[in-house]
């Protein structure tokens, strides 16, 4: 098959902008992406576009991916939306890889963008929470972040954590989301601040739970040969490994993993050909701060239980042996739903070409980890410097 | 044969208000001769009510839900004003499509209505009252409360049922609620409504062959009428006294007297004779008399002493006189057909076993939740208690807007995944908890299923199993 790579990615700044629409929003992240690319990019030369969004709030249920599209002059491309609730650009993203893997493109442009935060609060409940499972989960009264807490209680429950290593992922992810200028809360906060904010959903609180947010991320995806042509330095698509788990977490074996981040790690890892967790840094979905500590578990970056120490040690802070979150995470640099798995992407791009905002030292291979609602659907993906794969 | 009552089961909600503190808050006392009331709590109603006193009473008696052979419900408050909801009660209970039903909404009296309806009726029956009326709160509500009692009437019953009464003249205006409305009123016409009530009732209780009755559940809105109303007849006052609750649980509307009635027959001998009249306004009184004691009866005295005393600001929020109930920025929608066809699974908690692996899977349909086979389950019903998994507190302004009503009303609550275990399989479901202090609630903990109120979906209340702590 053939070798996918990204050329290019850009985000708009995540944050509340309500004057802003989904489209311009797009246009910003998509014009970034193009600025970063290090040739010229013909925009004629987009064969097919793939971009991800819930439902931009429900003003728009059908069409929106052509409506961007066209907003941004690229007239007649084919254009698919892609929902899989949070993780809709990383399903985005794989769709693209695949478009040019199979030889179907050979430049491809992936994305995704949301507009949440000019609606009512009680709208974005409603919203937000039926991409759930709505008529088991949803009715016995959670929204996610109750289904998130449920699970935080069976992890405390299980093994040796505190409220406080919950607060731990707030207070790195802030600490780095203050140095990136696109972050949607970019300040910092200490452990007393996360832990003792009030409780949003026992036990996690306020600075437990990521912020609703708008904003648009973008990647062009290339072949060998036009990345050949437009980049000096492409980011190869090592692996991308997806799956699905139930859509309910009652309706899963485990509270205190989610199954599909398993699955779509293992089959990353084996299309990488690496061990698990060989990689220099990564970026998870920390929606809530229980859902970084089970990432890395899930991801196999620790043993079961282990999550905590990495936390507590530092083992995943910018200096430590394995950063993660280097962007901010969704906790600091926003949640706009459909633009997080391609901003993810933004983030892993600029690491590996070593522009990040908090550098990982010698940044040769990084993974995205995208999770859809509360686990139904996941994408991992591995990204490595350069053209590598044996076909450099 | 000897038809009548066999068992008897009740509900009375945990929430109780003493009369002192509405009084207080009033300057004013509308409750006389009561002491403290029962409250609904937000999530309760007199569906929800019905089906855990009916619950109560079968769980004393060797008789099957799939058995019962009539339902009759009596309530003044419908969950929906014109909507039989016999039917709801009949299928959480998991009794036959064949059983035969029906509702009696029109007054208070409707509670003795369904009793003598259900022995008239053949085999095993169930006469059903439950009531939680609500008033202006500057005076009518001042005396209402809530209760609900089940009757299970049946062929060779310990308390048989030896005659009744009725009488009908016109007297509107002593108890009645305007179309669209749903305050209780009366105009406060004092000399008149004693009058159309001893007059209705005495003359009930002068027809029915009764000798002696030592329990006589009489007409109670208030805590003196019943005496009032006796002093008109041969009735003792310790008989009156055996019947009477409503100076411990307020005026119940229909369930009252069926309450009364159900103390009296606990502490009655097995030759003695136990007398129930009630009156319904516009002008009807019916009477009944029964023979026999009843052993198959809760501990009523305890029911009535025991719940959770709340506040004045706090009874206002749960009865729902301060909040509007408005469902703002849409709910989650599940349509009504889809709903029906989950209903074995929320009243009976039925799930599906793998006929591959003997797995469960919660709801009973697709692809088994364990090995992942397409079979066809066999549909089981799993057991009602079981066990916090995880447990999470939803507090004020995180609640999905659907449920936000509610929290307004009965305050922050918990969700759970609460595992249930059937022959050593496992299977998981999603709970609210109810009836408890959500801050206690933790993993680990033993709850039981029972049957609340969910929310309304394009106004139409929709009801399923909640988790309650034991």
């Amino acid at each position: 098959m053939r070798e996918a790579y990204v050329i290019g990615a850009g985000q708009s700044p995540f944050g509340s902008y309500p004057e802003e629409t989904y489209r311009s929003l797009f246009e910003t992240a998509y014009d970034r992406a193009l600025d970063s690319v290090d040739g010229d990019v013909d925009t004629d030369r987009i064969d097919e576009a793939f971009l991800g969004t819930l439902g931009v709030g429900g003003r728009q249920i059908g069409l929106s991916g052509p409506a961007v599209t066209e907003h941004v002059g690229l007239h007649g491309v084919p254009t698919t939306r892609v929902e899989n609730a949070c993780a809709a650009s990383g399903y985005a993203l794989r769709n693209a890889v695949s478009a040019v893997k199979s030889g179907m493109a050979d430049l491809v442009l992936a994305g995704g963008y949301e507009v949440m935060t000019d609606t009512s609060a009680d709208q974005t409940k409603w919203w937000l929470g039926v991409s759930g499972e709505t008529e088991w989960e949803r009715l016995s009264g959670t929204t996610f972040a109750g289904v998130y807490a449920q699970m935080a209680s069976a992890y405390l429950d299980e093994y040796d954590a505190t409220p406080d290593d919950l607060s731990r992922v707030a207070v790195k992810n802030h600490a780095n989301g203050a140095e990136n200028p696109n972050a949607h809360l970019g300040f910092t906060c200490s452990l007393e601040d996360a832990t003792a904010a009030p409780a949003v959903a026992d036990p996690l609180t306020l600075y437990h739970c990521c912020p609703t947010t708008d904003g648009a991320s973008a990647a062009l995806v290339a072949s060998e040969e036009v990345a050949r042509e437009l980049s000096d330095v492409p980011v190869r698509v090592a692996a991308s490994g997806a799956a699905s788990g139930a859509v309910g977490l009652f309706q899963r074996d485990s509270l205190t993993s989610i199954p599909a981040t398993v699955t779509a790690a293992e089959r990353a890892y084996e299309q990488a050909g690496i061990e698990s967790g060989d990689v220099d840094f990564a970026e998870v979905h920390d929606c809530f701060a229980i859902a970084e500590l089970l990432a890395y578990e899930d991801l196999g970056l620790c043993e079961r239980g282990e999550a905590p120490r990495l936390l507590r040690e530092g083992v995943t802070d910018p200096d430590g042996d394995l950063p993660v979150n280097t962007s901010g995470g969704l906790k600091s640099k926003g949640h706009p739903i459909g633009a997080t798995g391609t901003g993810q992407v933004v983030e892993a791009f600029e690491q590996l070409r070593g522009h990040g905002h908090v550098q990982v030292d010698g940044a040769e291979r990084g993974l995205t980890h995208n999770v859809g609602g509360s686990g139904g659907g996941v994408t991992v993906h591995v990204f490595e410097r350069g053209f590598g794969g044996g076909s450099a | 044969m000897t038809r009548g009552i066999a068992a008897a089961g009740v509900h009375v909600p945990r929430f109780r208000i003493e009369a002192s503190t509405v009084s207080e808050a009033w300057g004013v006392d509308h409750a006389s001769g009561i002491e403290r009331k029962a409250l609904p709590a937000a999530d309760e109603d007199a569906l929800t009510m019905a089906i855990s006193a009916a619950t109560d009473a079968l769980d004393r008696v060797d008789v099957t839900p799939e058995s019962l052979e009539f339902v009759g419900l009596a309530t003044t408050t419908p969950p929906l004003a014109e909507e039989e909801f016999a039917p709801r009660v009949v299928r959480a209970l998991g009794g036959e499509s064949g059983t035969r039903t029906a509702t009696a909404t029109a007054s208070p009296l409707a509670g003795v209505d369904v009793l003598e309806r259900a022995v008239e009726a053949d085999g095993p029956a169930l006469a059903i009252a439950a009531d939680a009326p609500t008033g202006d709160p500057a005076e009518a509500d001042h005396r209402l409360g809530a209760a609900a009692v089940a009757f299970l009437v049946d062929d060779d019953a310990p308390v048989t049922l030896v005659d009744s009464a009725a009488h009908a003249d016109e007297y509107p205006g002593v108890r009645y609620r305007e179309r669209g409305s749903e305050t209780v009123d009366a105009l406060g016409v004092t000399t008149y409504e004693r009058d159309a009530v001893g007059e209705s009732v005495a003359a009930v209780l002068e027809t029915l062959a009764a000798d002696d009755p030592v329990g006589a559940a009489l007409h109670q809105p208030n805590g003196g009428l019943p005496y009032r109303v006796g002093g008109r007849t041969d009735l003792t006052n310790d008989a009156i006294e055996r019947g009477t609750v409503v100076d411990r649980v307020g005026d119940a509307g229909a369930a009252t007297v069926p309450l009364g009635l159900c103390a009296a027959l606990a502490a009655a001998d097995a030759d003695a004779t136990t007398v129930a009249a009630d009156f319904g306004g516009g002008g009807a009184a019916l009477g009944l008399a029964f023979a026999g004691g009843l052993d198959a009866v809760p501990a009523v005295d305890e029911r009535l002493g025991g719940g959770e005393l709340v506040s004045y600001d706090r009874y206002l929020r749960e009865r729902g006189y301060v909040v509007d109930g408005e469902v703002a920025g849409g709910g989650a929608h599940v349509s009504l057909p889809s709903w029906r066809r989950s209903l074995d699974g929320r009243y009976r908690l039925v799930a599906g076993q793998c006929p591959s692996c003997g797995g469960l899977t919660f709801p009973a349909e697709g692809a088994c939740g364990v090995c992942h086979d397409r079979g066809s389950f066999e549909r089981v019903e799993l057991p009602r208690d079981g066990v916090v998994d995880a447990v999470t507190v939803i507090g004020q302004g995180g609640a999905p807007p659907e449920f936000v009503p509610q929290q307004e009303r009965d305050g922050p609550y918990a969700v759970g995944i609460v595992r249930f275990t059937r022959d050593g399989e496992e299977v998981t479901i999603p709970m609210q908890l109810t009836d408890c202090d959500p801050e206690t609630v933790a993993v680990g903990d033993d709850v039981r299923a029972t049957i609340r109120r969910v929310y309304a979906d394009e106004g139409i209340p929709r009801y399923g199993s909640k988790a309650t702590p034991i």
